[in-house]
């Protein structure tokens, strides 16, 4: 059972990520990322880590999907992208491709992951958010740090003066 | 005087009626019932009573009530059952049904208005059955250069994304389709469709007015899930868990809403927008821009869209019931089924009635509580509900820079000021281990 969800799950991923590359209309493409996403979150479900699945929707379908699908909408693809149709510029890449995945693919059989044993129970949340807070701290304040700074950052960027307008009022 | 049809003939339409009896019988007996007994074959029937129920002894039981009662209990046992009926879509849909009906008069009863009247003898009570048969035959058009494939999909996803939402609300101890550990995550990730849903099919419509309603649905959608998000992590953080049947359950002594109030309106102010009810309905302005995005919907396309956003208002006032108003917990106003019944039968002067089956279906599944916690449940909700409708009646529309500013900033604030509170609750020793409970 475990096997054909696996196999869906990795039609699904690489066949959406593959249209979400190759697709000609923009939002048809977003929508294929979605699935991509959808798929991940599905094997963080297969990999009982439900928590993460649900956070993979939660954050990158619910959001942002949406952010990508809102850019598409409002603009026009003509104005930006120029089409360059080059036969070998699409072999290279997919040669690439292959290169990095294959290499990659070495690398995890090469790591002794067939050793490992799949029977153990699946890692509660809870300890992993104990976890965090007790050995992962100055990580977990850094990261805090960091995100603060880009907010602000973000909001001084982004401030600008507002016309004062008498008839409207808050 | 004009006629409806012309040319109508009471002896055609009797014609016509037998020539489609004799057509559907034709066919059930030449095609229905050898696929019944091919596909009978396929699927494994249940085992009642040490008994396979096969068809013949489902009909003769029908007859039976000591016989059939064990099925009945069965079935009410079955994921099929919880999925379709009580706990799951059929329950919510009925409500959601009602919420309809119960809102047009409401509303026509504060504007001083009569309302549907003419539908049924008694205060129009069929006008919504009237609804239904009329979008349910009306011509379903499409767009001229919609984009047809999302166009068709995005009713369909709307209602199936409100019901994913209704399978995760616990309705009495035991009684919920998906009962998981991580059940509010699950509601955050559902929440998070309905914006993806709302703006493809604005888009897919290729007009203009759909498109600013997408537009503004989205804006204010999105806005809202961060303090929706935020105004919930009180309660997490009171009851430690993220399950909704257990974060139900702890309220058994008194519901949330007295220690995290500010929670509890940030919510709820939330739920109005996530709705697109009034005030903050400018997805669908209807002065403004004709019916927002769902303009270009007709026919039953329009039908699904509306039972899947009243489908999510029920599902959005069960969640406040379940975080905020203690759930299925409340006073046992049922009585209990008379024991006398179940052990002894019913005595009716020389004849005794025993009916079999009956201790197992009470004691086991359709129990004193079960009952008394869906009626609370369904009581709080209503209640819930009314409070969602009533501003429709009251308030005017707000403004799009307004409605961004409350999301994005007072009720941020305010969600961080609820935090603070439920972490004062927890490490004063209030509520928590060693605390109230």
């Amino acid at each position: 059972m475990a096997d054909i969800a696996f196999l869906a799950l990795t039609v699904i991923t690489i066949g959406s990520a593959i249209a979400a590359l190759e697709m000609r209309s923009l939002i048809y493409g977003s929508i294929a990322l979605m699935g991509t996403l959808g798929g991940i979150a599905g094997f963080f479900l297969l990999l009982d880590a439900p928590f993460v699945a649900l956070f993979q929707i939660a954050v990158y379908v619910g959001s942002i999907a949406v952010l990508i699908l809102f850019t598409v909408m409002l603009v026009k693809r003509e104005l930006i992208f120029k089409k360059i149709e080059d036969k070998r510029r699409k072999f290279a890449g997919i040669g690439l491709m292959l290169i990095v995945m294959v290499s990659l693919g070495a690398i995890f059989i090469d790591s002794g992951i067939k050793t490992i044993t799949t029977d153990e129970p699946p890692v509660d949340f809870r300890d992993i958010g104990a976890d965090f807070v007790i050995y992962y701290w100055p990580a977990l304040i850094l990261m805090g740090l960091i995100l603060a700074g880009t907010v602000t950052g973000a909001l001084v960027l982004a401030r600008r003066v507002d016309v004062e307008d008498d008839q409207r009022t808050n | 005087m004009s006629v409806i049809a012309p040319n109508f003939k009471l002896s055609g339409f009797i014609q016509s009626l037998l020539d489609n009896i004799f057509w559907i019988l034709l066919l059930v007996v030449l095609v229905g019932v050898p696929a019944i007994f091919m596909i009978l074959f396929v699927i494994p029937l249940p085992v009642i009573d040490g008994e396979l129920l096969t068809p013949f002894l489902a009909f003769s039981a029908l007859v039976n009530p000591t016989r059939l009662l064990p099925i009945i209990h069965a079935f009410l046992t079955t994921d099929i059952f919880r999925v379709m009926a009580f706990p799951g879509f059929g329950f919510a849909a009925l409500l959601a049904a009602s919420v309809i009906f119960v809102e047009r008069k409401m509303m026509a009863k504060i504007q001083l208005r009569v309302g549907p009247f003419y539908c049924g003898k008694v205060e129009g009570i069929l006008q919504l059955m009237g609804d239904g048969l009329k979008l349910i035959s009306k011509e379903i058009i499409i767009p001229a250069k919609a984009d047809k494939p999302i166009f068709w999909a995005a009713p369909v996803l709307f209602v199936a994304t409100a019901a994913a939402f209704v399978a995760l609300i616990p309705v009495a101890p035991g009684w919920v389709v998906a009962d998981i550990d991580l059940g509010l995550l699950g509601v955050f990730a559902v929440i998070g469709f309905f914006p993806i849903i709302t703006i493809l099919s604005a888009w897919s419509a290729n007009s203009k007015y759909p498109f600013i309603g997408g537009i503004r649905a989205l804006f204010q959608m999105v806005s809202f899930e961060i303090p929706l998000i935020l105004s919930l992590l009180g309660v997490v953080m009171l009851t430690g868990t993220l399950n909704l049947s257990e974060i139900s359950a702890s309220q058994s002594s008194f519901p949330w809403i007295i220690f995290l109030p500010i929670g509890a309106i940030v919510f709820f102010i939330t739920m109005l927008a996530e709705l697109e009810r009034i005030p903050f309905d400018l997805p669908e302005a209807e002065s403004e821009i004709v019916a927002g995005w769902l303009t270009e919907l007709s026919g039953m396309m329009y039908g699904l869209v509306q039972l899947g956003s009243y489908l999510k208002l029920y599902a959005f006032a069960a969640l406040f019931v379940v975080l905020f108003l203690g759930g299925w917990n409340g006073p046992m106003i049922v009585p209990a089924f008379p024991e006398q019944i179940i052990t002894e039968g019913i005595e009716m002067g020389p004849i005794v009635l025993t009916i079999d089956g009956l201790g197992p279906l009470l004691h086991e599944t359709i129990t004193q509580e079960m009952l008394n916690g869906t009626l609370w449940f369904v009581l709080k909700t209503a209640g819930v509900i009314f409070f969602i409708i009533l501003p429709r009646g009251v308030f005017p529309r707000v403004r799009v820079d307004l409605l961004l500013n409350l999301g994005w900033t007072k009720l941020i604030g305010l969600c961080f000021i609820n935090i603070f509170i439920a972490l004062g609750l927890l490490y004063a020793g209030v509520l928590g281990p060693g605390g109230l409970q």
